[in-house]
């Protein structure tokens, strides 16, 4: 037990310290946080700069239609849109366009409307603008001049009415998730949110596996693994190795998720403290997107790490090693690739199945989770599961670990493999 | 109570004999070398000793008791295959071994100090085991070996590598442990190393033990047949086929293995006879060397 605890202290304390981890251990935290800012600061440039326009009307008098649906106003009470003017069937519409376009080059306008002559047949506008990819004024002056079309289109067939833009005010659709603990709105960052969750419990478990797998061959490779097997027995080592990395794992978790959980629950408070009046995206998560993601990345990587391990102890080189990490690693990378079928029909028997299956249930059970959760009990039988068959590949490894770290040269046929497992 | 006392040994892989009944005694406080051409089992018989190997039928006793964990922690080893964790510092790899080998950390930390210093490598603590020269890394490997004050020592071609300087170093603390009551067991392939410090061997060939006992017994029951002469001059004299029955040149010194009942005289008149100038002729023992090559081929006869 003492020289198990040996282990685990030295594992930990050397990967602790190395830059790699220090740097991935703070970098994420620091970007997440930077795109926090980030978003916050675009929603409030959004609403800062009022907007100036001009309209270059081919086909006439379709202007003050168009600015009655640009009604947006500003948080100090100014419209957002201002028409600068409003060049109704110019003489030379060459000129006027040459004219409208130095404007918006030399920053007097922020951009021009160019409405066709035969626009009410179906031909296309043209707004123009320094900046072409402004999704939202791009969406809101399309939407107004649509209006103002259909407007046009009415009236010349004999149809009047009055507050057209209220008619064809468009219904937005909201979407809300109903779950267990009541009803939130759904924003597109949830999506975000379950993905980045996905994403982070793949790549660890594979760099943590891949670590693992690494710190056998490296013993192994300089041979210090022939003064460890005369001092420990090899099932207390391997057992120190991956509880060491594991602890590794297990602190960049912790403050990965303090950061999350800090970030959902004061980003906003803190961001309007700074800029008040800002509005602060909504980013809060629930704390079952923070537990279970460490529990099953610790189910996985106890299942993982242990094959890895087996791998590392049956090989004396990083080329063999290459070689034969290939299977293993292609397992957890479909597992990450197939979140599209969790994400499509969360209860479908596809998605159950691929839940409780030991090798892929760490990853797509906490992403079935965050998309709709499941009865409990299958999240516990998901546990379970890959408890369960974790005790037997640690079984399984420790005995191709212990001959394997001893043996050097040609890596071990299949039938070999089997004889290890007989010997004492 | 021997310090390994070892009987009937054997250990088998798959179809493989790598030790066939195996007796091996060794008395506490000597230093025992355990010889063999390679692949003749003595890294199984060593792997027996410390436990990381079971053997499939015999017993293995260390100091008194049966071969376990807790035997693992009275024996320190230097394996011929040197190696260590490259990145990390060399006291921190050092206190972690002698730990490993049952030391408190306070201990451990102790001990390396005072290693460290008696073989010069004090400033060299903090630094990676990767930064330091391979002389160096032996040191430190050596350490690793001796640190948790074992009372018995697995040197495992102990010298190679080493500079005159060094391997005078090592041997000096080797003589100096033995006086303490160390046992150590020396396997190696170089003959007058053995020669020069074993008390007792053992010579195993194809998982068997061929030749065991005192060193200078077995010298002894061989008899003093070797002719080791230094000359300047025509070598013809040697050609007596009815005395010499083998020759060994090394250049300055030939050695000649002389027929049962051949007289030494007869080769020394033939040399005055043809006019060589001898600088040394002396009747010795056979070299161990000899002994192990003769033993080693015979069985391959």
């Amino acid at each position: 037990m003492r020289k198990i605890w040996l282990v685990i202290k030295r594992e930990y304390l050397t990967r602790v310290r190395t830059r790699v981890f220090i740097l991935s251990t703070v970098g994420l935290p620091l970007f997440s946080i930077g795109i926090f800012a980030f978003t916050m600061a675009l929603a409030e440039r959004k609403t800062d700069h009022p907007v100036r326009i001009s309209i270059l009307d081919n086909l006439g008098g379709l202007a003050p239609q168009i600015l009655l649906s640009l009604d947006e106003k500003l948080p100090d009470g100014q419209p957002r849109f201002q028409l600068v003017r409003d060049w109704d069937r110019p003489a030379s519409a060459k000129e006027a366009y040459q004219e409208l376009t130095r404007q918006v080059r030399d920053s007097q306008l922020d951009g021009f409307l160019e409405v066709p002559k035969d626009i009410l047949s179906g031909k296309d506008a043209t707004l123009h603008t320094r900046n072409g990819s402004d999704y939202q004024t791009d969406r809101t002056i399309g939407r107004a001049l649509n209006n103002a079309v259909i407007e046009r289109r009415l009236t010349d067939r004999g149809i009047h009415i009055d507050d057209l833009s209220n008619v064809m005010r468009r219904t937005e659709l909201t979407l809300v998730k109903v779950t267990k603990n009541g009803e939130s709105e759904e924003n597109g960052q949830s999506v975000l949110v379950q993905l980045s969750i996905v994403m982070v419990l793949y790549i660890t478990l594979l760099v943590y596996g891949v670590m693992t797998m690494r710190s056998v061959l490296e013993e192994k490779t300089s041979r210090i693994v022939e003064i460890l097997a005369s001092s420990i027995r090899p099932v207390h080592l391997l057992t120190g190795k991956i509880l060491g990395v594991a602890a590794v794992g297990l602190t960049q978790y912790l403050i990965w998720m303090t950061t999350a959980a800090l970030v959902s629950t004061y980003g906003a408070a803190v961001g309007s403290a700074f800029r008040p009046g800002a509005q602060a995206p909504n980013f809060h998560l629930p704390i079952s997107y923070l537990v279970y993601p460490v529990i099953f990345f610790l189910a996985g990587y106890f299942l993982y790490a242990s094959l890895y391990a087996a791998i590392g102890s049956m090989v004396s080189s990083e080329e063999e090693l290459q070689q034969l990490q290939m299977p293993v690693t292609l397992v957890i990378v479909s597992c990450f690739i197939l979140y599209p079928l969790i994400q499509r029909a969360p209860n479908s028997p596809l998605a159950v199945g691929l839940t409780l299956f030991p090798f892929s249930s760490p990853i797509l059970m906490v992403f079935r989770i965050t998309v709709q959760t499941p009865p409990f009990w299958q999240i516990a039988l998901s546990l379970a599961i890959c408890a369960a068959t974790t005790v037997g590949v640690v079984w399984l490894a420790a005995r191709i670990y212990r001959v394997g770290i001893l043996m050097y040269g040609k890596r071990p046929s299949l039938v070999e493999l089997l004889r290890w497992l007989r010997y004492t | 109570m021997e310090a390994i006392a070892a009987d009937h040994v054997t250990k088998r892989f798959d179809t493989v004999v790598a030790v066939s009944d195996l007796n091996l005694h060794i008395e506490q406080g000597a230093v025992f070398g355990l010889l063999g051409p390679n692949g003749a089992g003595k890294t199984t018989t060593l792997r027996m000793i410390m436990h990381i190997l079971v053997p499939d039928e015999g017993s293995v006793q260390v100091l008194g008791q049966p071969a376990s964990d807790r035997t693992q922690d009275l024996i320190g080893y230097l394996p011929e295959e040197r190696g260590l964790y490259n990145r990390m510092k060399v006291r921190e790899v050092l206190i972690f071994l002698a730990a490993l080998k049952g030391l408190t950390e306070a201990e451990a930390a102790v001990r390396v100090n005072e290693w460290l210093e008696r073989l010069g490598l004090a400033d060299w603590s903090g630094k990676k085991i990767s930064e330091l020269s391979k002389g160096m890394q032996q040191k430190v490997q050596f350490i690793a070996a001796v640190a948790h004050q074992p009372p018995l020592l697995i040197l495992d071609e102990p010298f190679a590598g080493l500079d005159p300087v060094n391997a005078t170093l090592i041997k000096d603390i080797m003589l100096d442990l033995r006086q303490k009551g160390v046992t150590i067991i020396l396997s190696t392939h170089r003959m007058e190393q053995v020669e020069m410090m074993c008390d007792a061997i053992c010579l195993i060939n194809h998982g068997r033990s061929v030749l065991a006992g005192d060193l200078r017994a077995i010298k002894k029951s061989y008899g003093k047949n070797t002719l080791r002469i230094e000359y300047t001059g025509e070598d013809n004299f040697l050609d007596q086929p009815d005395l010499v029955e083998k020759l060994n040149h090394y250049g300055a010194v030939v050695e000649v293995k002389l027929r049962p009942g051949a007289d030494p005289q007869e080769i020394l008149k033939a040399a005055v006879a043809r006019g060589v100038r001898l600088t040394r002729f002396e009747l010795v023992e056979p070299p161990l060397h000899d002994i192990f090559i003769e033993k080693v081929s015979e069985a391959h006869a």
